[in-house]
């Protein structure tokens, strides 16, 4: 294995955003986009061929020491909790920049902010030092308030800001939480440390973070993820992002940024679980209820497909939560994978929004009708992504619910009930009324002359409708690591009940 | 007399015979030469050299001045700022008629911005303040407009104000304690409590608060600000008003370290306010150089934190890694100088370039005649967008890694409740700092593309790559800003 794999996954894509900013034609920049995209993802890969599956430790680590005044290191690894999601970002970034194959207002900077994008997200999800955590997970905002405030749609101005100010807001509270850590906790020489994984050790020390301290920082951190997810009651500003976000920022967004959120949750907010108020837990499961069946609901409500699907994101994120809080083997495997199996089956979703966007020219579902005769290729897509969304059983989506639902049931069977009596049934309803009302029925009249999107569209879809089947089919190919990752977040306590929870 | 001695003064010596000749040779070409501009930047390159390598530790003229870590410090600062900004002037002064008295001005104050580094002494202390004023005094009304002599007229009184408070201070000060030496001030105050020393800190940081812009003495900064010259806007908020902050570190710190618990709340209160009352305002503005200035304001009340903290750091209190707490505030203070001067020498730049291509406009720095302007001015206006993210504490700049030092010291020094105000506040301007860039690139353009002034746009592009130096390898500049404050401190 090359050495330095992770630090070059990195800096492929950065110095790639500056060439294809560079550049001035579209055919260049996009050109530099898909060959800095397809580094990290070869390495990715290379990367899976030699991920020690069953280990519970860091792999690939690189440490340098950075700023030493101040005990900031650059350390960077993935262990079973953050690979996939390193796996999930090379892949989609690679789809996105061929679905944007197209881009031709200003495409030197779209494609850079995008490629700059994939170094935020990639930069969290490998990231083991807070300091260093904190600033990819801050670099991230700027592209996407780019793109939300240049390719967005007509309240673009007031989207932008509205994302990066909220998210902002969150992220500085959870900065705060990093500070409490850093500023509490000294190492045997009395020297400060922004290490995760020490840190993170150090939060079971009583003599050293004392409850009420614990829970505040826990409180604080906990906000800055579920912000970022999102999860009810701090979802409001996903909404409004996504419907100005161009198509590719969309699918960036919810495919990646959300991601961030959850990982956060994974990485951060389950080892520190055993240590806080045991009131957590609840706040934590309801808030996911909440937000799978709020989000379901919300979702069934609305007029615009991209909306339907950006609070279809709610929901699905709410198993998110729902499962990892739930803290039984499986249901945090579970949680693991709808985060891998959103973000994939969220690309095709957001894609087929767009597509019709563009083809069609809107995207209320009341003017649309009978596209399937005119653009059949994408009509079987969006059909496929829509199922996979709603959980149709041998597509990935419905591998990771189902383990979130069972596995969750163990420790709340009572809210584990509610969300399959009522979010199943709506899920499974607006995927399919917004599919029949779209996709079925007579072709209306003045879609006479519409046809099947470009090839680049199809087949940056195809490969994700390849990859969700893939996966649901032959979940093992994933879920082996989130086992050993479940395992891991588990080792000190085995469950709830013997954490005196439930 | 052994000249030798007095080499760690040598750039201020020679900035000040540059100055002059400066003024001769513009005497001698009836102002038309270009070799002012030219002369005034191969002299501040020089003294930025000798300023680095100038040996530390020495005293000078009975005591008076001081050449040490902390004014080398500063000193540097001062000779970046005039640099970037004599870089970018030279397409808009150089060769005009006026031009070699710009240069000289330009040179003079930082002469005395130098001087107030250095000095140990009040006396020192208030002709090195006063130089720097009056030449600034000057640069301010330059372009002779209507609105540039308002602002010098508005910063004059306010500053001759500010002037009369701080001498008033210091003649109390030597009233009681016999000394001008600001050591001497420091002994006596620890020796007998005298409650009319306490007065005589009023005056004084009322004068020093003058300079900094410290809420509720800015009201003059943003209408100076706004109506000077935008490249003396960019030496006033990124020069001299760090010199204010120079002269109140060392005297308020050492001169009244007696007076520790008294000085310590007025400036939570002054910090705490200026940097709300700041950011509040700034949301409101739309012309781009008064939210420029009240978000000056607003980092001043960052800066004005490492006073509190070392107000409440006592013995023994460590920050991290066991460096003494008092010691790493004020090392933090130091960063966010450096790198507040460095971004808004750049960002007052931005607006000169804006103005100068803001043709049939009734108010150049509107923020209407930034839309667009990412297609219009791209290096202006990326290098804009980059001191706004970094002036807002995004990473990895100079702006967070400052903050991060202040606002840290501050919850090691217990006051949380400061360092959460502060992140707030940091919030909070975002939404202006966003909005200008919302304009510049989220707009359709008010305007043609325009080609770009290249002494702009080189200042710009170093003072992008001083931004960017200090987020990204911080521990350099760290540990130079940690010797700077261990030479003040006792």
């Amino acid at each position: 294995m090359i050495s330095n794999a992770i630090s070059i996954m990195i800096a492929v894509p950065l110095v790639g955003a500056v060439l294809a900013f560079l550049t001035r034609s579209r055919g260049q920049a996009r050109l530099v986009a898909l060959i800095a995209s397809l580094v990290p993802l070869a390495l990715a890969l290379q990367m899976y061929t030699e991920f020690d599956k069953s280990s519970k430790l860091m792999q690939f680590v690189e440490s340098y020491n950075w700023v030493p005044s101040i005990g900031v290191r650059y350390t960077v690894g993935v262990d079973c909790i953050s690979f996939p999601l390193v796996l999930l970002t090379a892949i989609v970034s690679v789809l996105v920049v061929i679905y944007a194959w197209g881009e031709n207002h200003r495409p030197n900077q779209f494609f850079a902010l995008l490629l700059l994008n994939e170094v935020g997200v990639l930069g969290v999800f490998t990231a083991l030092d807070f300091f260093l955590f904190y600033i990819f997970w801050e670099i991230v905002l700027i592209p996407m308030f780019f793109l939300i405030g240049i390719w967005g749609g007509p309240r673009k101005d007031y989207s932008a800001i509205k994302f990066f100010i909220y998210t902002h807001v969150a992220s500085l509270v959870m900065l705060l939480a990093i500070f409490a850590m850093y500023f509490t906790y000294r190492l045997p020489d009395g020297s400060r440390t922004f290490d995760m994984l020490t840190l993170l050790q150090a939060t079971s020390d009583k003599t050293v973070f004392p409850p009420g301290l614990i829970n505040a920082i826990f409180a604080g951190l906990l906000f800055g993820f579920l912000v970022k997810m999102p999860a009810f009651p701090f979802h409001t500003w996903l909404p409004d992002a996504h419907v100005e976000a161009p198509t590719a920022g969309s699918v960036v967004l919810a495919a990646l940024l959300l991601k961030m959120g959850g990982y956060g949750i994974f990485r951060v907010i389950l080892p520190m679980l055993p240590h806080v108020d045991k009131a957590f837990v609840t706040v934590i499961a309801v808030i996911g209820v909440l937000s799978i069946i709020y989000g379901a609901f919300l979702a069934l409500a609305q007029k615009d497909i991209k909306k339907l699907v950006a609070y279809s994101s709610i929901s699905h994120m709410g198993f998110v939560t729902l499962g990892a809080v739930a803290f039984t083997w499986l249901s945090i495997q579970g949680a693991m994978f709808q985060q891998f199996s959103h973000g994939i089956i969220t690309c095709a979703l957001f894609m087929s929004a767009g597509t019709i966007q563009h083809s069609v020219g809107t995207r209320i579902i009341s003017e649309l009708g009978g596209l399937a005769d005119r653009m059949p290729k994408f009509a079987s897509l969006m059909l496929a992504a829509f199922l996979a969304s709603l959980g149709l059983p041998g597509m990935s989506g419905f591998v990771a619910e189902f383990m979130v639902l069972t596995g969750s049931y163990a420790t709340f069977p009572v809210y584990t009930m509610l969300v399959v009596f009522t979010s199943v049934g709506v899920t499974a309803g607006y995927h399919l009324w917004a599919c029949q009302k779209v996709l079925f029925g007579p072709i209306l009249k003045k879609y006479l002359d519409i046809h099947d999107p470009h090839a680049y569209e199809i087949l940056a879809m195809s490969a994700i409708v390849f990859l969700t089947l893939l996966f649901g089919l032959q979940p093992a190919l994933i879920t082996d690591i989130m086992g050993t990752a479940a395992h891991q977040v588990m080792e000190p306590v085995v469950t709830l009940s013997q954490m005196g929870v439930i | 007399m052994d000249l030798g001695h007095y080499a760690p003064l040598g750039a201020e010596a020679l900035l000040t015979a540059v100055s002059l000749l400066v003024v001769l040779v513009g005497l001698f070409t009836k102002g038309r030469s270009s070799l002012p501009g030219y002369l005034s930047l191969a002299a501040l390159i020089v003294a930025m050299w000798m300023v680095l390598t100038a040996e530390t530790g020495t005293v000078f003229f009975y005591d008076s001045l001081r050449v040490d870590g902390f004014s080398q410090f500063f000193k540097a600062v001062f000779v970046l700022v005039s640099l970037l900004v004599v870089i970018a002037s030279l397409t808009r002064y150089n060769g005009r008629p006026g031009g070699d008295e710009y240069f000289a001005l330009l040179l003079m104050a930082t002469v005395g911005m130098m001087v107030v580094a250095s000095a140990i002494d009040l006396v020192s202390l208030f002709i090195g303040f006063e130089l720097a004023s009056l030449s600034t005094y000057a640069m301010a009304g330059f372009d002779k407009t209507k609105k540039n002599l308002e602002a010098a007229m508005k910063y004059f009184l306010y500053g001759a104000a500010s002037s009369a408070f701080m001498l008033f201070g210091f003649s109390m000060l030597y009233g009681m304690t016999g000394s001008t030496k600001i050591a001497d001030i420091a002994g006596a105050s620890l020796a007998a409590f005298n409650p009319a020393i306490l007065i005589a800190l009023i005056f004084v940081v009322v004068g020093f608060a003058f300079k900094m812009a410290l809420v509720p003495f800015h009201m003059w900064a943003p209408d100076t600000y706004e109506g000077a010259p935008a490249l003396v806007s960019a030496l006033l908020a990124a020069g001299s008003k760090k010199m204010g902050f120079a002269a109140a570190f060392r005297v308020i710190l050492i001169a009244l370290l007696a007076l520790k618990l008294e000085w310590y709340m007025a400036f939570a209160i002054l910090a705490a306010v200026t940097m709300t009352v700041g950011n509040l305002v700034a949301c409101w503005q739309n012309n781009v150089r008064r939210i420029l200035a009240y978000s000056s304001i607003a980092q001043a009340g960052y800066i004005s934190i490492a006073f509190v903290v070392l107000g409440v750091a006592s013995e023994g209190m460590t920050g991290p890694n066991n460096l003494p707490l008092d010691q790493y505030a004020l090392a933090g203070g130091l960063l966010l100088v450096l790198g507040h001067a460095i971004m808004k020498t750049g960002a007052f730049i931005s607006t000169a370039q804006v103005a100068s291509i803001a043709k049939n406009s009734e108010d150049p720095d509107d923020i209407s005649n930034y839309a667009g302007l990412g297609r219009r001015a791209p290096v202006t206006a990326f290098c804009m967008t980059i001191f706004m993210f970094a002036l807002a504490g995004i990473p990895p700049t100079a702006g967070y890694f400052g903050k991060f030092v202040v606002f840290g010291s501050a919850i090691y020094g217990g006051l949380v409740w400061l360092a959460v105000l502060a992140i707030l506040n940091s919030a909070l301007s975002l939404y202006y700092y966003l909005r200008i860039i919302s304009y510049m690139y989220l707009r359709e353009p008010a305007g043609p593309k325009i080609s770009e002034s290249k002494g702009y746009v080189l200042s710009l592009l170093l003072a992008l790559i001083g931004t960017f130096w200090i987020g990204v390898l911080p521990d350099g500049f760290f540990n130079w800003a940690m010797q700077a404050a261990a030479a003040l401190l006792p």
